[in-house]
């Protein structure tokens, strides 16, 4: 009798241990990227600082900064829609051609619309790196950007 | 005096003729996929940020994209790509440099579709390879848009796919480009 109750318990418990397993396999894979809008920002920066970083020392600086949430804060530049409705708000100074390229969170496109070239602006987003082109001007990119304030 | 205005103003206009044969974008979109026929489950990825120059004159046209950069909607699927196949944290860029063969057939004063050839070097995960592929040059409104589609060998590409998710990963990546191009202005 106690020994049925006994391998009873390991039963179970063996169960209720695969179940949990399988849900979080089951949550782990088809985890979903996350809203930037309610996380907190491991670096603040200001857009021109932010370029002015990476010029000095690129590969220490993208170690630093690279799939961390940055909150970057500067002028707008250009704020493009593309024709499959891609959004992306440029931040930097405008006479200079390294910016701060933020490609935008699809699903807060609605709010981008009052968005305006010369406005102050503070997006967060995950950097990606620095595209460095000897005619186009460096770049730091990065993605799944929220607007966090208009200042 | 004249002589050394009008040489420095034929200087300066050559230089501004120039400088109009280039046209570029940072706004171009790649798109990668490397779905298996028999899998429900969709390995895409999209890179929003991709740079491109090309020259209308000589027809030399590059590309360039941060591996980091391309977006995929699973979560776990995008740190695989680059932690275990791409390796993005030691190869951080792909580039493609090469030239539009047939570029003199391109008449970019007139607007429509033209069919081109595309041949250059691939660079990614520290190889690069020979590529050449069929591509559309579009005119519109004084602006050009460059698209192609085409597949790579990921061995190609020394990008090994473990034998665990051969049935979902595709040896084979279908690339397909696109980006509408701006006069360069310097």
């Amino acid at each position: 009798m106690k020994r049925k109750k006994i391998i009873r318990i390991i039963l179970i418990s063996l169960l209720i241990v695969i179940a949990g397993v399988a849900f979080y396999a089951y949550k782990e894979f088809n985890r979903k990227q996350k809203d930037l809008t309610g996380m907190r920002p491991e670096f603040t920066v200001s857009a021109v600082d932010f370029i002015k970083e990476f010029g000095i020392n690129e590969k220490a600086v993208n170690k630093k900064y690279q799939d961390k949430v940055i909150e970057v804060n500067g002028i707008v530049k250009e704020s493009i829609k593309d024709e499959k409705g891609f959004c992306t708000i440029v931040l930097g100074d405008t006479l200079a051609m390294s910016s701060v390229r933020c490609s935008m969170d699809s699903m807060h496109n609605g709010g981008l619309k009052n968005i305006l070239k010369g406005n102050n602006l503070s997006i967060k987003g995950i950097c990606t790196g620095y595209n460095d082109d000897e005619l186009l001007g460096a770049d730091i990119i990065l993605n799944r950007g929220v607007i966090s304030n208009k200042n | 005096m004249k002589k050394i205005l009008l040489a420095s103003a034929l200087f300066l206009s050559a230089f501004a003729l120039q400088a109009q044969d280039k046209y570029f974008t940072k706004n171009g979109t790649i798109n990668f996929g490397a779905t298996t026929l028999s899998s429900l489950e969709k390995v895409e990825g999209v890179n929003k940020s991709v740079t491109c120059v090309a020259d209308i004159k000589t027809g030399n046209i590059q590309f360039a994209a941060l591996m980091k950069g391309f977006e995929f909607e699973r979560s776990l699927m995008q740190e695989h790509f680059n932690e275990n196949y791409v390796e993005s944290d030691k190869f951080p860029k792909a580039e493609f440099k090469g030239t539009i063969v047939d570029n003199a057939n391109v008449n970019y004063l007139k607007d429509g579709v033209y069919a081109v050839k595309v041949k250059g070097k691939l660079s990614m995960h520290g190889e690069t390879k020979d590529v050449e592929t069929d591509g559309n040059i579009t005119l519109k409104n004084g602006k050009i848009t460059t698209t192609a589609n085409f597949e790579v060998a990921l061995s190609d590409f020394k990008v090994s796919i473990p034998t665990l998710v051969a049935d979902k990963v595709s040896k084979t990546a279908k690339i397909s480009v696109d980006c509408l191009l701006e006069p360069l202005k310097n």
